[in-house]
């Protein structure tokens, strides 16, 4: 075996070993996808738009923009407050509110109801249970 | 959709009605304070000691204190952001020795942040060799390489745990200019796998502490896990402050003889180099000067009560508490001189 | 000895065992948490009593996780991932009960069978545990790895995504504390300041397996009617023990496995489940059933994950280094009351050591009465309307990522970029077993292969260091034999 299998591994640059190894490796494995995958990754185009078409676009968007703006409201409001765990209870009672109108196909009053009292209820028990018994921060 | 929008508006309603109580407070101190630690974990010892200052500081301004275990990076960057004092942080000496190693996410702590009091010392920090390893002091070690023998030490690179190898890196260069090349590390991580270097062979020297390392050295010479302590980096005056019985099997005086001045590792040939790890406070720079007083005062005042030393030293912590203006002198000191040490082992290479 | 068993020592336990199933079974909420927030309790309760509550906790935060694994598809603590591979599956075809007694029978002897390997053979194994070197550590991550192959459906694609999980896990630096040298790599310039440390596993794991499903229930509408059938369908489905008694021989290996990789410092918790699960598929006379709802394949992961609890806690009491991440934190806990733990801690604390045995079993014995009775609340989960359960789901993720590591708001948006990851990975042919076992493994399999060379010198050390390495290679050689074997055979049925 000899010289061939002897390695001298520079710990300064060791970083740099392991990731180009998997790159390369991930490199052969995505071409060989690419060669036998071709004729579906000529048809994303298509693909995508028939997944466009038949999708629910109000509910997938509007959940995905809604946690956006919950995620990006938090500590901001958060902030008004320091460490007190409010930017988490003040936009997530909404939140829940929201997607839950979102998600519901019919809005009687007699589901939004339990729904309303969850989004209310289920923050705030949340809320008490980190901010006092388990002491962990919220935004 | 009008619901949300409603509901923003009463949150924002409130939010002027509950500000009122806020900031008449605010000019005293922050009701909630976020003590952010540089370790990510909640059973080591920069929690613990944050944990008890805490307690002590919470009871004593009547404030609630949460300590998050958030790491170096995170809690740096969360400080430099919050400006009202509602965010403080505790970490030990690794927060300058970061910087000094150039380590990334590490910048100068002295220009950047205000030095808040030092509260602790954990004076465990060590470096041990097989039970049975030719090697019986440091002399042997410094002496090893001053013969030409290749002397491997275990470590974590880029702080609290390299600066005693460099320190010993320095007195090889001192005592005999050029053996220090022979003096190597082993980059390694955790304890477990600096002891388990040890056990692969892969070190003659491993860094360790009391704490984590004592029992191993009190295992019979043939067991092979079985190790021996050749130095204690701690200054003898931090070791005469921990408790009599010492940790274990190990009395406060066979600690003290693994310690400067009886195991000398020189620094410039006259004086002994020495480290203890101390855990001390870090404020933002905008942060009022009034919190910060109020937390040195609060602090003069538990430490003069006498409890938090009980506590401390029953988990092997040496009170030491120091307000921030000696703090900060003394910090930046003790960087100055690790500083040198080292920069002059790396100079020539 | 039978002074420390009082009320109070009693209930700590049940009570501990009771939060720690909570915590598990909610998702983002993890047994290491649990046990972190009781941590300052225990200093007023003394060390025993403090004991018994931290192990309860950890028991059940262990358990717990099987419970949302099955009925929703989302592992609630990481080392349950495993079990929502044939879980869920099972729950969706009407086999939900069936599959919760199957998890919570596996857990409970799991628990068992690392107790005894605890009590009686601690101190040896320990011993054996170091004979581990980094390479021996790779060979084991590299055989968990293996795993990949097997769990896709198309093994082409599930290698790439596995391999790509392994990608993304190293972004960030080369953790310091784990070895490395604390340099930056594979992150786009600009965005340092927020992926310096990476992407936590915990945010990964539910945005991945949370996000992306409610996102795909979005994208279809968010059909009405319940996330899984109903718990019971016709009798042929029901639980019985005998199919625990076909399985007794994996059972006792998947435990063995957990308790043996919990013994090994730095190979990982949810590494356990993942390595009974490989063995498992590896030896079955029908691996093809694995990950469509294969009973073994839940006996495997729940074993394996609990028999972790009682192997985690070899090397902490008899070498002082921690198993896994629960039990770093149960250092705190002796640290805090001045005890030492480390070689001797056994032979100087006899009461410690037999209290922690007893509560040990008494936890798994709790664990086991209150899991298996409350089955019938847990399926309630199932039949809250969507409306409901999803947008609750949604927040108890984003407190799990924003408090796993105590307060990081970027952990908050890696949920988001995963959960919209996994929700694209589902239309492109990506896999999601593979892509977070690569994930999970990745870190590990870096730092033990970087180092065996960086020791050694030499690459013929993974074949030559010891004996334990030759085993090592015949499970790599025989799992990837397995799979490809049975990648054939499917192929060939197809045609």
């Amino acid at each position: 075996m000899g010289d061939l299998t002897r390695v001298t591994i520079d710990f300064d640059t060791s970083h740099l070993i392991f990731p180009t190894l998997i790159a390369c490796v991930l490199g052969l494995l995505g071409l060989a996808v690419l060669i036998r995958d071709r004729a579906r990754i000529a048809a994303t185009v298509p693909y995508w738009r028939g997944l466009f078409a038949a999708m629910d676009k109000v509910r997938f968007l509007g959940a995905l923009v809604l946690t956006l703006l919950y995620f990006s409201l938090m500590v901001p409001v958060g902030n008004i407050w320091p460490n007190t765990g409010m930017g988490f209870l003040l936009c997530s009672i909404p939140y829940l509110l929201a997607t839950g109108l979102l998600f519901m196909h019919e809005r009687p009053l007699r589901q939004v109801l339990p729904l309303l009292i969850v989004a209310v209820f289920g923050p705030v028990f949340v809320w008490w249970l980190f901010t006092y018994p388990l002491f962990l921060s919220l935004p | 959709m009008n619901i949300t929008r409603r509901t923003l508006l009463a949150a924002a309603s409130a939010v002027a009605l509950l500000a009122q109580p806020m900031i008449a407070q605010a000019q005293d101190l922050p009701r909630n304070m976020r003590l952010v630690i540089g370790s990510k974990s909640t059973g080591g010892d920069t929690y613990q000691a944050s944990a008890m200052v805490a307690d002590a500081l919470s009871e004593k301004l009547g404030i609630n204190i949460k300590v998050d275990a958030v790491g170096s990076s995170e809690a740096f960057k969360v400080l430099s952001r919050d400006k009202r004092g509602t965010t403080i942080m505790m970490f030990h000496d690794q927060a300058y020795l970061g910087h000094l190693y150039g380590v990334t996410g590490y910048d100068d702590i002295f220009a950047n942040y205000n030095i808040g009091p030092t509260v602790a010392i954990n004076p465990g920090n060590a470096y041990l060799v097989p039970a049975d390893s030719p090697y019986q002091s440091m002399d042997d070690i410094l002496q090893a390489a001053a013969d030409g023998t290749r002397v491997r030490v275990a470590i974590q690179p880029g702080g609290v745990s390299e600066i005693g190898f460099s320190a010993m890196k320095n007195a090889a260069k001192v005592m005999n200019p050029g053996s220090e090349e022979n003096i190597v590390a082993v980059n390694t991580g955790s304890q477990s796998d600096k002891n388990q270097a040890m056990w692969d062979d892969l070190a003659d020297v491993i860094n360790g502490s009391i704490q984590g390392n004592e029992q191993f050295t009190q295992l019979p010479a043939d067991d092979e896990k079985a190790m021996r302590f050749v130095w204690i980096t701690a200054r003898p005056e931090t070791l005469e402050q921990a408790p009599e019985a010492g940790m274990g099997g190990t009395s406060r005086d066979e600690m003290l003889k693994h310690a400067s001045p009886e195991t000398s590792v020189t620094l410039d040939g006259n004086e002994d180099f020495t480290f203890d790890k101390e855990f001390f406070m870090l404020f933002n720079k905008d942060m009022d000067p009034a919190i910060s007083e109020a937390i040195d005062a609060a602090l003069t005042e538990i430490y003069d009560a006498g409890d938090i030393q009980t506590r401390q030293k029953e988990a092997f912590f040496i009170p030491n508490f120091l307000p921030s203006d000696e703090a900060k002198a003394h910090l930046q000191a003790k960087r100055d001189t690790y500083g040198k040490v080292i920069e002059q082992i790396s100079q020539g290479n | 000895m039978l002074e420390i068993i009082t009320p109070l020592f009693l209930s700590l336990i049940v009570g501990g065992t009771l939060v720690g199933i909570i915590f598990g079974a909610i998702p983002g909420m993890t047994a290491t948490m649990a046990v972190a927030v009781c941590l300052p309790l225990t200093y007023s309760l003394g060390l025993e009593n403090g004991l018994a509550l931290l192990l309860g906790l950890y028991v059940g935060g262990i358990s717990g996780g099987l419970v949302p694994a099955i009925l929703l598809g989302i592992p609630g603590t990481p080392s349950s991932i495993t079990t929502t591979f044939d879980g869920y599956p099972m729950a969706q075809r009407g086999e939900g009960e069936k599959a919760l007694r199957i998890g919570i029978v596996s857990s409970f002897v799991g628990g068992i069978i690392s107790l005894i390997v605890l009590w009686l053979f601690a101190p040896t194994l320990a011993d054996f545990a170091i004979k581990f070197s980094y390479v021996e550590k790779f060979l084991i991550i590299f055989f968990a790895m293996t795993v990949m192959a097997a769990l896709s459906s198309d093994m082409l694609m599930g290698v790439f995504s596995g391999v790509l999980g392994v990608f993304v896990s190293l972004i960030g630096t080369y953790d310091i504390s784990n070895g490395g040298n604390g340099e930056l790599r594979l992150i786009p310039p600009g965005t340092e300041y927020w992926l310096e440390s990476g992407f936590s596993l915990l945010p990964v794991l539910i945005g991945l397996f949370g996000l992306a499903a409610i996102l795909e229930q979005a994208e279809i509408g968010v059909p009405k009617g319940h996330s899984a059938k109903d718990l019971q369908v016709g009798p042929k489905s029901t639980f019985s023990f005998a199919i625990i008694a076909r399985n007794t021989f994996n059972l006792i290996r998947s435990s063995l496995i957990g308790t043996f990789v919990g013994i090994l410092p730095g190979v990982g918790g949810s590494a356990a489940s993942i390595i009974a699960y490989t063995n498992a598929k590896t030896f079955s006379k029908t691996p093809e059933n694995f990950g469509k709802g294969e009973p073994a394949g839940i006996v495997a992961s729940e074993s394996g994950n609990n028999g972790l609890t009682g192997g985690a806690l070899v090397p902490l009491l008899s070498l002082g280094i921690p198993g896994d991440s629960t039990t770093a934190l149960l250092i705190g806990a002796f640290t805090l009351q001045g005890i030492q733990v480390g070689p001797l801690f056994i032979g100087n604390n006899p009461v410690t050591w037999d209290a922690m045995i007893v509560a040990m079993l008494i936890a798994n014995v709790a664990m086991f009465v209150m899991m298996y009775f409350a089955i019938r609340y847990f399926a309630l989960v199932v039949t809250i309307p969507k409306h409901i359960l999803f947008p609750v789901i949604l927040m108890m993720c984003v407190i799990g990522a924003y408090t796993i590591n105590y307060g990081i708001m970027f952990d908050v948006w890696t949920l988001l970029i995963f959960g919209v990851f996994g929700w694209l990975a589902g239309k492109i042919g990506i896999e999601i077993a593979p892509f977070i076992i690569g994930f999970i493994l990745g870190p590990s399999a870096e730092v033990y292969f970087v180092k065996s060379l960086e020791s050694f010198g030499d690459l013929t050390i993974f074949f030559t260091k010891s004996w334990i390495a030759v085993v090592l290679w015949l499970l790599i050689v025989g799992s990837v034999a397995g799979s490809v074997l049975m990648a054939r055979k499917q192929r060939r049925m197809s045609e």
